[in-house]
């Protein structure tokens, strides 16, 4: 048993910062959300290059490697996620063609949104299988390991609503059923993709990397159980019920408020288990990656908060936008670079030397970065974040671009960071490879042979 | 390939104070030669190890829910996808001698546990035994153990929290007795 290093993780990794920088550049320019309305298609480019591009394709490659971690069991393929990726970043390609081509930027014909849909819905699958069947093998679950069965599923009901929206924009479809769905769905795929599937995830994730990373207890009782039957409950009778009352031809409010409530409930309690392992933690002085976790965790707290004051003045559907920004930027790629720092440096650190570790003097992981260095950064980051949130509250396009400008800065700084890990750049001092020790490639993690 | 599993719950079996032997070894000689089984009992069923063994399989076990154990019976000599992760024999820890070295390392920060395990191991003697106390399965650590030949057992105390793995220093690569 073990598990080993996740062949192409690297390559996510790659992948996933070139569609964040993409998009941080587009809203620095301008493009889309608030210059353009929120359901623009300019909008929809940036959104699907963020979701799909940089989050998801984060969140999959860190799976395929921490999957393993969390139920002792090795990855059902450790070669299938190269065609994967290859499909998905074809499928987004193919995805935010067909959203410029509503927008008038190109005209090549009626292919993009077909071919998206398969494209998406091939890579998506692909997921599915390798994780769905890594998982199946270790039943009955681990907690963390609950967590990311239930948010491939929500995965899962993103795509299918997803791909019905890409049919039905393409034209082909005329069923009554898939048209009332792509008219009134378009809710239930947001809160599927950014509640279920990548905040579902992060969460039981969570659970399990920072109780490692600052020694703090692992969490099994009653209500980190709670949080997982609450957070389940209340995607489903925002997916389930939402389409359910969507075929019945009655308003989903009924559906999103019991999911509101249910899911708030689980945020809450999720929130007292972080507050927790913060607190229970032995080991006094964190790491980079954990404090900058903290950060994005406060971003999710003030994002819940944000929708509860927006409910109470009535002014949700106006700064949705805003909530949206919030918890996509502040919470979800905070805590992944926050943790991909920690990951990059450990899996190189592991690439690197563990062939040769107790046999030589080798550096330790923290060795790999300089913390100093990169903690201005981000700070930096999310000080901008949250300065482009209220920019959207206060409806100000000018300054939303200049604090996109400081968030860009900051994540290319944030990059050069991690690809100096990676190359082993900031190794206090130079000292040469030990024999058997192999230098890693910047894209790919091969195994040592002996 | 990956060595894939079929599962073979003898639970109730035991529970109704049958004898599963028979039940096993069918389910055992209907195996395809790519398949492992997966066995799990209301104890640790050590004979069976000794009978499996025999027939080419190595195993491991560890305590589940309700003091239940779960079995992997692998085929030894199968090929393992990737690095030599997986295929590491899980001895039978009877025979071993007492531990030459015990480290408790309960309170260190990932990766210095497995740093540590590590360099201990190459100052001891083959054959000679380390017994180290963890806070989690050291799951990073098996593949490097498995590539230097040695061997280990390992499983979570009945705490629940504490993880006790011993490795026999280089005894890895020795065919199973």
């Amino acid at each position: 048993m073990g598990v080993t290093l996740s062949r192409w993780t690297m390559s996510y990794f790659a992948a996933a910062l070139l569609s964040l920088i993409l998009g941080e550049c587009l809203m620095t320019a301008g493009y889309g959300f608030p210059s353009a309305p929120i359901r623009a298609p300019q909008t929809l480019v940036l959104v699907h290059l963020i979701a799909i591009g940089w989050l998801s394709l984060l969140l999959c490659g860190a799976l395929f490697q921490f999957v393993p971690v969390l139920i002792a069991r090795p990855l059902h393929s450790n070669s299938l996620p190269l065609p994967t990726l290859v499909l998905l970043v074809a499928g987004l390609a193919a995805l935010l063609s067909g959203f410029l081509q509503l927008s008038g930027t190109i005209d090549v014909g009626a292919w993009p949104f077909p071919l998206a849909a398969g494209l998406l819905a091939s890579g998506f699958a692909l997921v599915l299988y390798n994780l769905g069947r890594t998982l199946w093998q270790a039943r009955p679950l681990p907690l963390p390991a609950r967590f990311v069965a239930v948010a491939l599923l929500c995965l899962a009901a993103t795509v299918a609503l997803g791909a019905t929206f890409s049919l039905v924009f393409a034209g082909p479809v005329h069923s009554e059923a898939l048209l009332a769905i792509t008219a009134g769905g378009l809710p239930l795929h947001v809160l599927a993709g950014l509640g279920g599937w990548l905040t579902f995830a992060a969460m039981g994730v969570s659970y399990r990397l920072l109780a490692m990373f600052m020694l703090a207890p692992e969490l099994e009782g009653a209500r980190p159980r709670a949080v997982f039957w609450l957070g389940t409950g209340a995607l489903a009778v925002v997916i389930l019920g939402g389409v359910a009352q969507i075929l019945r031809d009655v308003t989903i409010l009924p559906a999103l408020c019991v999911g509101a409530l249910l899911g708030f409930a689980a945020l809450a309690l999720y929130g007292a288990d972080i507050f927790y392992l913060y607190r229970a933690r032995k080991r006094r002085i964190i790491e980079l990656n954990s404090q900058m976790a903290a950060l994005a965790l406060i971003s999710l707290a003030a994002a819940v908060a944000l929708i509860v004051v927006l409910i109470a003045t009535n002014r949700l559907s106006d700064q949705i936008g805003a909530v949206v920004f919030l918890a996509a930027f502040g919470w979800l790629t905070g805590l992944g670079l926050a943790k991909l720092y920690k990951i990059v440096a450990f899996l190189t650190w592991l690439e690197c030397y563990g062939p040769v570790l107790g046999k030589t003097a080798t550096p330790r992981v923290q060795d790999l970065v300089i913390e100093g260095r990169a903690r201005p950064w981000f700070l930096l980051y999310f000080l901008s974040v949250w300065g482009a949130t209220a920019a959207l509250l206060f409806a100000h396009a000018t300054a939303f671009r200049m604090a996109n400008g400081v968030m860009l800065v900051a994540t290319l700084a944030i990059a050069v960071q991690l690809l100096r890990t990676r190359l082993l750049s900031d190794l206090t001092a130079e000292v040469p490879l030990p024999d058997g020790a192999h230098r890693p490639h910047l894209l790919v993690s091969l195994p040592n042979s002996t | 390939m990956p060595q894939t599993f079929v599962d073979l719950d003898v639970r109730p079996i035991l529970r109704g104070g049958g004898e599963p032997f028979e039940k096993i070894m069918q389910t055992v000689d209907a195996l395809a030669p790519d398949e492992g089984l997966r066995l799990y009992a209301t104890f640790k069923p050590v004979p069976l190890f000794q009978v499996l063994g025999r027939k080419g399989f190595a195993h491991e076990a560890r305590e589940i829910e309700g003091g239940d154990w779960e079995v992997l019976f692998r085929r030894a000599e199968a090929p393992v996808e990737g690095e030599a992760s997986a295929a590491a024999e899980a001895p039978d820890t009877d025979d071993w001698p007492e531990p030459a070295q015990q480290m408790d390392n309960r309170d260190l920060e990932p990766p210095e546990p497995m740093v540590r395990i590590l360099a201990a191991l190459e100052t001891m003697e083959s054959g000679d035994v380390l017994q180290a106390l963890l806070c989690r399965e050291p799951m990073f650590l098996f593949p490097e153990l498995a590539k230097r030949g040695h061997a280990w057992q390992g499983g979570f105390e009945p705490d629940g929290t504490t993880y006790k793995i011993l490795v026999r220093v280089g005894e890895g690569q020795k065919p199973a007795a």
